[in-house]
């Protein structure tokens, strides 16, 4: 299965895009959690606050589905 | 002068004496702006013993450089005083449209000498100014004065005010303009109000010069279009600072119960997700701002009228809602509407409110203090019984009115162990014992705990949150580029979160003034300016500096009781092991007082003479300073 991860800042260091200057196609076997998917591409899952698609926070348990863009959303200080 | 206003406008409150004079362009590139304006001006002309809330201090109100430039996010307004809250420098800054309409009013700073007979409020209309009777506005909370000002003024004026608690002499006292955008640190409402100035009202039509129009427009269009798909705008316009409540309890820095642990029970009921869901009416953006980060919202609460505030961000929920115990965003949206309106910082506000309920629990402070009330966590109506007793001095609230290292120090009975603070300013909304780089920040901090002036949080997590190693030179680096954002006044989100880099702030800069400025240079001026706080505080506190950078012992020795932290806390003997390490990248002796050799390296040699005259300043470090103060942490390859 394919799916697409984004990312800016200090993240897309880490992420490494291949697509574009924000995203990274991976290809996963399964239906893996995001918590996994970081962990086979060696991103601590405490870089990445949740992720975000269609709209939507996805925490680390999600499960991305074949083709689906997921944003990695990095922690800050704010407000 | 490109760039500027031109003018700096002095207004003597005792005589009602206005003075203008040209803003000198040597002044405006040393100091850049707001934070290096202010903190240039009192180091220069508040007497050292001056009481805050006395004739002496003065009341600084001064945008930066960018600000109204049309540069990205330039909105940013500064304000600055000697803080009652910390007794040293203090500056603090708003969004909001305040700033601009100064500059195209025409002016780069606003000073406030003395005190007014009565109270009034500040009337500008380009060049017209006017100290204006604020008799029928004293006493008005701070959003229902923002509102009826406009109705008797109109809508084009940006207004600035003070609510109850300034007037008061609350020392966490804030000033809140756009209907929810706070100067909120250091007590400026406090002081603002000690001069009975209950407001400021200003309508700027001119036009602010720029050097390279044709480059600025350019500049920030091609900001724009880069930064509108990227990829964590969304989010942000979304939540806004909300999206982090619960990332930070799912990593054990959300303060809970007055910071008695890192992750809070019920956190899901006062999560982004949640006001979004529940209480957000409409997003809000600052001048020049594309992303909207602001939320308005309403807070329903069954017994309460509705109210309308501007929130709640990250911090007012982890500040009046987790240390306070609160599960409820209604709640939390209701407390920061009432900080808001009497007039004080949510983050002191909810930080004190949520010791006196660790003192409250603990039998320490009684209902008889509270007028028969309680004072339970999670209870709104205990919250807002004892908000209103602080606003008003009234009781057991003048006691709490000092802030939270004041109370502790007159309560006694150990208190001061659980009182979240550093140099008198409450801590931010993280709790720093598994995030000791953050630690640190906090305590070496000219102006106390807040995490505008380093947010140390994910160095912490790249550098090992076990390992004091290391910290240092990063603390020192982001309390050099984070508080320069301050000078420029822009926002610091387009930084942070949409990779617009520093460099292309200074090249805004440079498009704007005609300067040749670089980034080395800002950064340069951001550390004489940290080093002249740094001085101006000891000066006015005495030495040694170590004695100030002093961290509560909650963070240092009492251990996180469950969680994702549990088990964790800094240790004293990591944290001194940070101090030594800071001071010598500082260039400071190993008793934390600036050195001769490191001041006049940076321009500002009369403060080593003036360090020299109360013996103050810093013995001379052993094989000199070192040539590169503060390491920009580099993120690891994967």
């Amino acid at each position: 299965m394919v799916i697409y991860l984004r990312s800016g800042g200090k993240l897309r260091d880490r992420l490494q895009p291949d697509v574009d200057q924000y995203t990274r196609r991976v290809e996963v076997e399964g239906t893996p959690t995001l918590r996994e998917i970081l962990t086979s591409m060696d991103i601590p899952h405490a870089l990445v606050a949740f992720g975000f698609s269609q709209g939507t926070v996805r925490r680390l348990d999600y499960r991305p589905t074949e083709g689906e863009v997921v944003t990695l959303q990095p922690p800050v200080a704010g407000g | 002068m490109y760039g500027f206003g031109g003018t700096v406008l002095r207004i003597n409150l005792e005589t009602g004496q206005v003075r203008r004079s040209p803003t000198p362009e040597s002044f405006a590139r040393e100091w850049l702006g707001a934070r290096g304006f202010v903190a240039k001006t009192i180091y220069d002309e508040v007497p050292r013993d001056a009481d805050p809330l006395g004739p002496e201090n003065l009341f600084i109100i001064a945008p930066g450089v960018l600000t109204g430039s049309f540069a990205p996010c330039g909105s940013k307004l500064g304000f600055g005083c000697i803080s009652p809250l910390t007794n040293g420098h203090a500056d603090s800054n708003m969004g909001g449209h305040l700033g601009p309409e100064i500059k195209y009013a025409g002016y780069d700073m606003i000073v406030f000498e003395r005190i007014s007979p009565k109270p009034v409020y500040l009337f500008v209309d380009d060049d017209t100014i006017e100290l204006r009777p604020a008799e029928q506005y004293w006493g008005m909370g701070s959003l229902d004065l923002e509102a009826r000002m406009k109705k008797d003024l109109g809508e084009d004026f940006q207004i600035a005010t003070i609510g109850p608690a300034g007037e008061n002499g609350v020392a966490f006292a804030c000033i809140t303009h756009d209907f929810g955008r706070q100067a909120g640190r250091c007590g400026v409402g406090a002081v603002m109000g000690s001069k009975r100035l209950k407001a400021i009202a200003v309508r700027g039509t001119k036009s602010l010069p720029v050097h390279d129009l044709p480059g600025l427009t350019k500049h920030t269009y091609d900001i724009i279009q880069r930064t509108k798909p990227h990829p964590n705008m969304e989010p942000w316009q979304k939540y806004g600072t909300a999206l982090f409540v619960s990332w930070a309890n799912e990593h054990g820095c959300f303060p809970s119960r007055n910071f008695q642990t890192t992750v809070h029970e019920g956190w899901e009921g006062i999560s982004g997700e949640k006001l979004a869901e529940e209480v957000l009416v409409t997003h809000k953006a600052c001048f020049g701002c594309w992303m909207n980060c602001g939320k308005y919202s309403r807070a329903r609460i069954p017994g309460k009228p509705d109210t309308y505030l501007e929130g709640p961000e990250y911090e007012t929920i982890a500040l009046c809602g987790g240390s306070c115990g609160m599960t409820d965003i209604h709640h939390v949206a209701y407390a920061n509407y009432l900080c808001d309106n009497l007039g004080l910082d949510t983050m002191s506000g909810g930080n004190i409110t949520g010791f006196a309920m660790e003192c409250y629990e603990r039998g320490i402070i009684t209902k008889k203090d509270l007028e028969g009330h309680e004072l339970r966590w999670g209870n709104i109506d205990d919250f807002e019984n004892f908000l209103r007793m602080i606003a008003a001095r009234r009781g057991i609230g003048e006691l709490f009115s000092h802030g939270t290292r004041a109370a502790a120090r007159k309560l006694g009975q150990g208190t001061i162990a659980f009182a979240e603070q550093a140099k008198g300013m409450e801590f931010s909304g993280y709790d720093t014992r598994w995030y000791s780089a953050q630690l640190l920040s906090y305590c070496t901090a000219d102006i106390g705990a807040h995490h505008n002036r380093s947010w140390a949080i994910t160095a912490d997590i790249e550098l090992g949150q076990d390992t004091p190693v290391g910290k240092a030179p990063v603390v020192i680096y982001l309390q050099h580029i984070r508080p320069l954002f301050d000078t420029w006044c822009c926002c610091r989100l387009f930084w942070g979160e949409l990779d617009v880099t520093p460099e292309e702030h200074v090249d805004a800069v440079r498009y704007l003034t005609g300067w040749d400025i670089t980034i080395e240079e800002c950064m340069r001026a951001s550390e004489k300016i940290w080093n002249l706080t740094r001085a101006h505080y000891l000066e006015r506190n005495g030495g040694p500096g170590r004695k100030h950078d002093v961290a509560p012992l909650r963070q240092l020795e009492e251990k996180i009781p469950n969680g994702p932290a549990e088990g964790k806390k800094v240790g004293t003997e990591n944290f001194n092991y940070m101090l030594d390490d800071y001071y010598v990248n500082r260039g400071w002796d190993k008793d934390g007082n600036p050195t001769r050799e490191v001041l006049e390296l940076l321009g500002i040699g009369y403060a080593a003479d003036n360090l020299e005259k109360r013996g103050l300043l810093g013995k001379p470090v052993p094989g000199g300073i070192p040539k590169v103060r503060g390491q920009k942490l580099k993120p690891k390859a994967m």
